[in-house]
């Protein structure tokens, strides 16, 4: 099971995929979800400091419908090699291995908790940057060729079919939010059912990127990685619940929209559909939404008891007021 | 002033209690006491102002029709979901606007979509 990796079975893995005189000393969890969880690695290379994360499926295969993590290490190395701040895997778990589905990736240092890098003085000139980092970042990641993933087992869909699916998992739970219905029925008029034409990160926001004073470092959770509509990203990125309260600052709760449009199709990205980015934050907020109706379903299922999930439910609200008011005024 | 606490005063006691337990505690269940606590703040405005009568007014003013919330929310949403009704429907979304400010007022007044609607 991946969550009692001994030190010395990870070393030997580590060992084997760099051909160095690797030792590990700790392994600390940091985190874990539902479907997986992620540990801090202290190890050392031919004697050397070398603060390392793994990420783990959390019962040590991957979820019915998740991304694997060892599939999430190689699109995350495809992303690197083709200039995004990403981490760098050392080391992918095989079954041989028998430590289950995961993989070790480099530490990065700096912040990622989102309200210190949006708020505190000493990230004013990295919330300069990010804008145009993260332009750049995605124009890259969007230009890649189909054949740039071969033999990654990846999902996607047209936008109509995502639509679809999401609409059917709402309906599954039963409940009744018109907000929901009526941003629901409004993007089914409006969202292409065209083929999906890139890679698109999936979760591509504030709360996800590691932040040093100097800007964007890394770029985190490639596990809702799919083929899409690349203004997907776009659309999430600017999401309001991303802003963290930053609500002057559309990007992320740090960044303007035109800049970030600009700085996308000056590094090679497909000029920007204006109304195809909002109907994709019309989304973006939707689809948090659905992730708060899905959270606290854990908890009223008694699945996941947990104080945690019942309070995200009294969120529900702030996603039907951000809709609406996207409705009402035509921006937020 | 009976002697016997109301059940708000009960639950601002709790939620005393949490903040006292938060500085004392780290990690995970340091944020969860908070999120307890936060929970309680719900639980205190809801029983000082309901949201549901703005809700109901709202609905009821926009179906036409009379009855609980709940029935009203859901001819609501069967009309969006036929296209009997949609984002163009004269009043429909002026009316989910004020039935969600009113939730937010109680959920979390400090949401910065709350204040903007509300010029708070």
């Amino acid at each position: 099971m991946a969550l009692d990796i001994k030190p010395d079975a990870l070393a030997a893995v580590l060992a084997r995929t760099t051909g160095a005189d690797v030792q590990v000393t700790r392994i600390d969890a940091l985190s874990g979800g539902a479907s997986s969880a992620t540990f801090a690695v202290k190890a050392s290379r031919d004697g050397a400091d070398w603060p390392l994360i793994m990420q783990c499926s959390a019962a040590g295969e991957p979820a019915p419908g998740a991304m694997a993590k060892r599939t999430q290490a190689r699109l995350q190395e495809v992303a690197r090699k083709a200039g995004l701040p990403v981490a760098e895997t050392v080391a992918i778990l095989e079954a041989e291995d028998g430590l289950g589905d995961g993989f070790v990736m480099t530490r990065i240092d700096g912040e990622s908790l989102a309200p210190r890098y949006l708020r505190l003085p000493e990230y004013a000139a990295a919330r300069e940057a990010m804008t145009a980092q993260c332009a750049t970042a995605l124009a890259r990641l969007h230009a890649l060729p189909r054949s740039a993933f071969d033999g990654l087992p990846l999902t996607g869909g047209s936008p109509q079919a995502l639509l679809a699916k999401s609409f059917a998992a709402y309906r599954a739970f039963g409940i009744e939010l018109p907000a929901y219905d009526l941003a629901f029925a409004w993007l089914k008029e409006r969202l292409p059912d065209t083929e999906p034409t890139a890679l698109v990160h999936g979760d591509f926001r504030s709360g996800n990127f590691i932040v040093g004073t100097d800007g964007l470092r890394a770029i985190l959770d490639w596990e809702l990685g799919h083929f899409g509509d690349p203004l997907e990203d776009m659309g999430w990125l600017c999401g309001n619940a991303w802003r963290f309260g930053n609500w002057q600052k559309p990007v992320g709760g740090f960044g303007e929209r035109e800049a970030l449009y600009a700085a996308y199709e000056a590094a090679g990205g497909a000029k920007v559909d204006r109304d195809a980015v909002h109907m994709w934050e019309v989304w973006g907020t939707l689809r948090w939404g659905m992730s708060c109706v899905m959270l606290v379903s854990d908890h009223l299922s008694g699945r996941v008891p947990s104080v945690e999930r019942a309070a995200i439910g009294r969120r529900i609200s702030e996603n039907e007021l951000d809709l609406l008011y996207l409705f009402k005024h035509g921006s937020i | 002033m009976s002697g016997t606490p109301s059940v708000s005063q009960l639950v601002d006691a709790v939620r005393l209690f949490l903040a006292e337990a938060e500085t004392e505690l780290s990690g995970r269940l340091a944020f969860h006491a908070k999120v307890a606590g936060n929970a309680l703040a719900i639980v205190t405005r809801e029983l000082a102002a309901s949201p549901e009568p703005a809700e109901r007014a709202a609905l009821t003013a926009l179906t036409g029709q009379d009855g609980p919330t709940a029935e009203l929310r859901h001819e609501l949403c069967e009309r969006l979901r036929d296209g009997r009704a949609n984002a163009q429907t004269p009043g429909l979304v002026d009316a989910l606007y004020t039935a969600a400010v009113a939730q937010v007022a109680v959920d979390n007044p400090r949401y910065a979509t709350f204040k903007r609607a509300t010029g708070a």
